[in-house]
């Protein structure tokens, strides 16, 4: 009899173990280089396999305290997980730079939010996850297949983070614990003034605010529901074939931030995005001569 | 009707979303797209029996400064605080597209004439995600990111920050993504709001009601001095715009050598930072001004005026500080 398979929410080291091929993980090394494996304890970085090909690994270390930042425990990321973390990327897009064929960056997501802290704020966590952010949008657009492997926790800022930015995302279905949201409800109803009872019902049928893999499915925020744990390494390898053969054709559009919010039109969840940017278009179009004039 | 020239002495931080539009962009050039007229409201809010907007809090348009065509991007802290939800998100997509259409045209038309090629100009006034339709937001702010970073090496983008209710959330790094911020000192930009660093460090450590403290963590004048943001400038109209003119009279790589974040270098930078803040421990801004050089006048230095902090303040150097 098989076993039932476990949640991973917290065991953000354990899931990478489990998705790359077995003892390929080289802590801190990237190409040539080696990033400092004090810094930024929170992520866990360095370089595998998967399926023969070399990889990028970039995942929250739920089991990481950052000593010098003491509010980065749990999974959080703080200033120097995210720096540390747009480094990675850095280095990987180096490595490859006189590569026709770039690297996957795989992420692996179980994080409850960006530090918030006093000394987070004076030095700037923006500039921090802004960072990151960047770096990641640039190695995708340099030709690395960027997937998120959703396998805990991704709240708000640290999925905008840690996630979002990716080529596709996939997910642990909620049955397994995975939590994606900006807030739980209970916190929604207390700042918007709702009764919690009222969002729930709402919750129900509104993927908008809802909580949930499900949900973002139909908001076209991400791509896959991986029901077995145990299918991660070989779905994560078909997707990051099809971003590389999309990519080769051009398809850009099919792929990242944007081409979620055509897939969330598509799927019924954002449907008001595409008549906003259709009239925008269209009022566009009548203006540009004169302005190009 | 108060006349173009009027209102270019109001305050920036009294002015509302439209006015700053309006009045940034030259007189009587500010053509609104997806405006109040099409009525594209929030489809989220009447379930949850709230108020909706003909503009959903976000004013997009496109303008003339000193000629050359500028998108504009202006958000109204008064529905909802500013916050980004389905169609407010879908307006700033929008513009990012249009101006890189336009872009793809314009140099090919004006090879030579960068004056020509279309701008961005953001006007934050937001804390955020709309928590009504939190996921349709949080979507939206990683559409915005992508569309920076393709916008550069082609298309000046720059955030403006000095309206009543900063820059928080997800758009406080949305703003600082952009080539470069000018802020006055009113303007507040950051991650974290906070009552929630109190929630999470207690009163004593951070208390949400002291202005005071809010200022030094967050306002314009720290921002500056940190080197996150560009210009600090006076707080009204005239004066962003005239700095807007005057960056966007630069040629493009002059402008993107001012970026606070996103570049390996930049990085590189930003940890030695981080390795400041973990040996300096500051309990307060002070600390932080006083070891950029500015012992003297730390105490003093939020009672300065503009011009007087513009003046003695010694900035960290390096980034885009220049």
């Amino acid at each position: 009899m098989t076993q039932r398979p476990k949640t991973l929410v917290g065991k953000g080291r354990e899931a990478m173990l489990n998705i790359i091929d077995a003892d390929s993980f080289i802590d801190g090394k990237i190409g040539d280089a080696t990033l400092d494996t004090n810094l930024g304890p929170g992520a866990l970085i360095g370089t595998a396999t998967m399926s023969g090909e070399t990889v990028t690994v970039i995942t929250n270390d739920a089991k990481a305290r950052n000593p010098r930042f003491p509010v980065v425990y749990a999974g959080i990321i703080g200033l120097e997980e995210a720096y540390k973390m747009a480094q990675a990327v850095y280095l990987t897009m180096e490595a490859d730079k006189n590569l026709p064929k770039k690297r996957p960056l795989v992420l692996v997501i179980d994080s409850p939010g960006n530090a918030p802290g006093k000394v987070e704020e004076f030095f700037g966590m923006n500039l921090a996850t802004g960072s990151y952010q960047l770096a990641l949008a640039e190695a995708r657009t340099a030709g690395h297949p960027i997937i998120a492997m959703i396998v805990g926790r991704a709240i708000s800022g640290a999925f905008l983070c840690h996630g979002l930015q990716a080529d596709r995302i996939l997910a642990l279905p909620q049955t397994l614990g995975t939590m994606i949201h900006v807030m739980p409800l209970s916190s929604i109803a207390r700042i918007t003034k709702r009764d919690v009872e009222l969002l729930e019902t709402l919750s129900q049928t509104n993927p908008v605010f809802a909580s949930g893999a499900g949900f973002f499915y139909k908001l076209g925020g991400l791509e896959e529901i991986i029901e077995d744990p145990a299918d991660m390494p070989k779905a994560i390898v078909r997707h990051i074939q099809e971003i590389y053969k999309l990519k080769s054709e051009g398809k850009w559009n099919e792929l990242g931030p944007c081409s979620r919010g055509t897939l969330g039109t598509a799927r019924g969840g954002r449907v008001a995005r595409k008549k906003v940017l259709d009239l925008m278009q269209t009022q566009y179009a009548k203006l540009e001569e004169a302005f190009l004039a | 009707m108060t006349g173009w020239n009027d209102m270019q002495t109001r305050s920036f931080y009294e002015s509302n979303a439209r006015e700053r539009a309006r009045y940034l962009l030259d007189a009587g050039s500010f053509r609104e797209l997806a405006g109040p007229e099409a009525q594209l409201s929030s489809p989220h809010l009447p379930v949850l029996d709230e108020a909706i907007s003909f503009d959903d809090g976000v004013v997009a348009g496109l303008g003339k400064i000193n000629g050359r065509p500028v998108f504009i991007l202006s958000q109204e802290g008064r529905f909802i605080g500013g916050s980004v939800g389905e169609v407010g998100g879908a307006k700033m997509v929008g513009v990012f597209e249009l101006a890189l259409k336009m872009h793809e045209k314009a140099q090919v038309k004006y090879p030579n004439d960068e004056s020509r090629w279309p701008a961005i100009v953001i006007s934050f006034e937001t804390g955020g995600v709309r928590l009504h339709e939190a996921n349709a937001g949080l979507l939206a702010h990683a559409e915005v990111m992508e569309l920076i970073q393709a916008c550069r090496g082609k298309i000046p983008v720059l955030s403006l920050v000095g309206s009543k209710l900063g820059c928080f959330g997800g758009m406080g790094f949305v703003s600082v993504a952009t080539d470069l911020t000018i802020v006055s000192e009113l303007g507040r930009i950051g991650l974290t709001g906070p009552e929630v660093i109190e929630e999470v460090l207690g009163k004593r450590e951070f208390d949400s009601a002291d202005r005071g403290l809010i200022y030094r963590t967050t306002g314009g004048k720290h921002r500056y001095l940190m080197g996150s943001a560009a210009y600090l400038v006076e707080d009204s109209i005239a004066a962003f715009r005239d700095k807007v003119a005057a960056v966007l009279a630069e040629p493009y790589a002059k402008i993107a050598a001012k970026r606070a974040i996103g570049t390996p270098t930049l990085v590189e930078e930003q940890l030695e930072l981080t390795a400041l803040a973990a040996q300096l421990k500051p309990k307060d801004a002070y600390d932080i001004w006083a070891h950029f050089g500015n012992e003297k006048i730390a105490k003093s230095i939020p009672d300065l005026s503009t011009k007087e902090f513009l003046q003695q303040v010694k900035i960290r150097k390096g980034g885009g500080v220049s």
